[in-house]
């Protein structure tokens, strides 16, 4: 383990109200993540692998224990408040690539900039299309890409602001087994050479075992 | 990029919607533009006709004022008389300045067409006025130049075979100075047309007025060929320190003779203009429901456009967006389509003016000579910016939808 803690989170819970029942997706998981590591969060479909990381992205708030990323608590936070955490401190790469359909590969990697309301410095776009290996693919639209190389854009849209942690929900689903280990050696330099801390969730076991550690739920809690 | 060339992308994703949603908004533009062009051209043609008449007061037949003004300004026939002596009784009043008396006479055209040239209209307005007096009513009128046209003057006081002829009359009948026109008319109390040939002795350039379309001869000249020796049509009177204090004295001194009533242009000006008020008032309400209806498409396809969108607006959010920054986005697409549909509608409007003028100009028959439809920069200022401001209104609610929505939710909903 190297590094500060960039997330903290203590008796993470996630409920849901389903008409009478409460679905306890998550359920009281304790996780601490560090700068520069690699953390896999594993366990079977329902497990509240998406939820977990929705929660340490602050794309959600728990609703009961304590969260804290980069320093900010997180619980309880509204979403117009959320938004203000993630921005800029956590990069999210989905499963389903998630691209804006009439936008450039350079405009869709630029996207978080426009939000942030800076301008994008063509060294800095010019580094993360490097980076990601699409420097020649900048002005193609989504449609005219191959699911690894959209994949690719959602690494470096995530990477464009460098943040402290990237987070990625099964980033190598929807993509052959070839393609799968290119993209998550693309995660893996960003690791070693921007420095930001990795969150993902995989299927795959091979791929879990190339990370720092995993972190394994089951039925909403941590399995020991 | 910036946050317009974005929202720009995104109304390309659908172009036949928002080219659709974009027309809908030309058209409201396009109707109310040319609705407030009429509404600006209009009382500036009447208040322009009325102008080029000379005079601020009329004494005429007790009749309908307004249909003897109409008369005036146009043309046409039923017309009343009153007795010559009027004239001579009311051009004592000392609050006059100048005072004509104007006979006006109808000719049949078929009778003055020239050769087998098919005839556009069926009726030469025939004025009959006596000479000195009209000239000082009218000092703007002057004779046309160049050759064929030079040497013109008015005609000798007691002629009775010379005329002068306006502007457009001399062009449709395709005279020029020392021709001879012809004007068929039935005498009063007589059932068939008399043939009668003139001399033209001068042609008047075009003024903008009733007078170009007029064939002027002396009164008594008129007055003889009509059948109607000691009988006018109006009288005009321009008076000093002309007001409705001394428009009113003056009414009430010369009321007493009978048959005659006395005419403020004024009164008329104000009459045509809310003759014609409901035929706008009618436009208007088109008007108003066209940029309900387009304000509505407005709304429902940028509505669309967000649901249609959700998952991506969740990613958006995902990755930074704020609520402030999506509802931006959102509203700027609104302006975006509002502000096309409105320059779009302003030109079509501008484009169409001339046709919109002769449609209107046909519909609602109006006896003035000027354009009915003035589109100014002011009024499509105005349309760009109402648009403007409409766009902002319907694009609140498709904007507030998109920005209060969950990003986790959102992406789910996609999923």
């Amino acid at each position: 383990m190297n590094g500060n803690v960039i997330i903290s989170g203590r008796g993470l819970c996630r409920h849901y109200q389903r008409g009478s029942e409460t679905v306890r997706a998550l359920d009281g998981v304790d996780i601490d993540i560090h700068a520069g590591e690699s953390v896999c969060i594993l366990g079977p479909s329902g497990s509240g692998k998406t939820t977990l990381i929705n929660l340490l992205s602050a794309l959600d708030a728990p609703t009961a224990g304590t969260l804290t990323i980069d320093g900010r608590r997180v619980d309880g936070l509204p979403e117009h408040e959320l938004v203000n955490i993630r921005r800029g401190t956590v990069g999210y790469v989905f499963q389903k690539f998630h691209l804006i359909p009439t936008l450039t590969v350079a405009e869709n990697m630029a996207l978080p900039l426009l939000f942030l309301g800076k301008k994008p410095d063509a060294e800095g776009l010019d580094r993360v299309l490097g980076a990601v290996g699409l420097a020649d693919r900048a002005g193609h639209l989504p449609k005219e890409l191959s699911g690894g190389q959209m994949q690719r854009v959602a690494i470096g849209r995530a990477l464009i602001t460098r943040p402290r942690v990237l987070i990625a929900d099964e980033p190598t689903g929807n993509l052959d087994r070839q393609t799968g280990e290119t993209i998550f050696d693309l995660f893996v330099k960003a690791v070693r050479e921007e420095g930001v801390a990795l969150v993902l969730t995989t299927h795959n076991l091979a791929l879990a075992g190339r990370c720092d550690r995993t972190v394994t739920l089951e039925d909403g809690k941590t399995k020991r | 990029m910036t946050f317009a060339a974005f929202a720009w992308k995104n109304l390309t994703r659908r172009p036949v919607r928002t080219l659709l949603t974009a027309g809908g908004v030309a058209l409201a533009v396009a109707v109310a533009v040319s609705l407030g062009g009429f509404n600006l051209g209009y009382k500036r043609a009447i208040a322009g006709s009325i102008e080029q008449l000379g005079f601020q007061v009329m004494v005429m037949a007790k009749g309908c004022p307004y249909e003897a003004a109409t008369m005036m300004l146009k043309g046409g026939t039923g017309l009343l008389y009153l007795p010559e002596d009027a004239h001579a009784k009311i051009k004592s009043d000392p609050d006059i300045e100048a005072i004509t008396p104007i006979f006006i006479g109808i000719a049949e055209k078929q009778g003055s067409s020239i050769g087998d040239a098919p005839s556009a209209s069926s009726f030469t307005i025939l004025s009959g006025v006596d000479e000195a007096s009209f000239r000082e009513m009218k000092p703007w009128l002057a004779f046309k130049k160049g050759p064929g046209y030079d040497g013109g003057r008015w005609f000798a006081p007691g002629s009775t075979n010379e005329v002068v002829m306006g502007f457009e009359a001399a062009e449709y009948e395709q005279r020029k100075v020392g021709d001879t026109f012809y004007a068929s008319v039935t005498p009063n109390g007589k059932t068939e047309p008399e043939m009668h040939a003139f001399q033209v002795t001068g042609v008047l350039e075009r003024s903008g007025s009733q007078d170009d379309g007029t064939v002027f001869l002396p009164l008594k000249t008129a007055q003889k060929m009509f059948g109607r020796a000691g009988q006018l049509t109006i009288i005009g009177i321009k008076l000093r320190a002309f007001n409705g204090i001394r428009m009113r004295e003056f009414e009430g001194r010369w009321m007493s003779i009978p048959e005659v009533q006395v005419v403020s242009l004024e009164q008329v000006k104000g009459a045509l203009v809310s003759l014609v008020g409901t035929a706008q008032t009618m436009v208007a309400a088109v008007a108003v429901i066209a940029i309900i209806v387009a304000v509505i498409g407005v709304i429902n396809a940028i509505l669309m456009s967000v649901y249609e969108r959700i998952g991506e607006i969740g990613i958006m959010k995902a990755v930074g967006a704020t609520r402030v920054q999506i509802f931006r986005l959102i509203w700027t697409e609104t302006l975006l389509i509002c502000l096309a549909g409105a320059v779009s509608g302003s030109l079509l409007a501008v484009v169409t003016a001339g046709a919109t003028d002769a449609a209107l100009r046909h519909l609602l028959n109006i006896g003035v000579t000027q354009g009915l439809v003035r589109i100014t920069p002011g009024l499509l200022g105005s349309a760009v910016v109402g648009s403007v401001v409409l766009g902002l209104l319907a694009g609140i609610w498709p904007a507030r939808r998109a920005a209060g929505l969950l990003p986790v939710e959102a992406i789910r909903a996609n999923e």
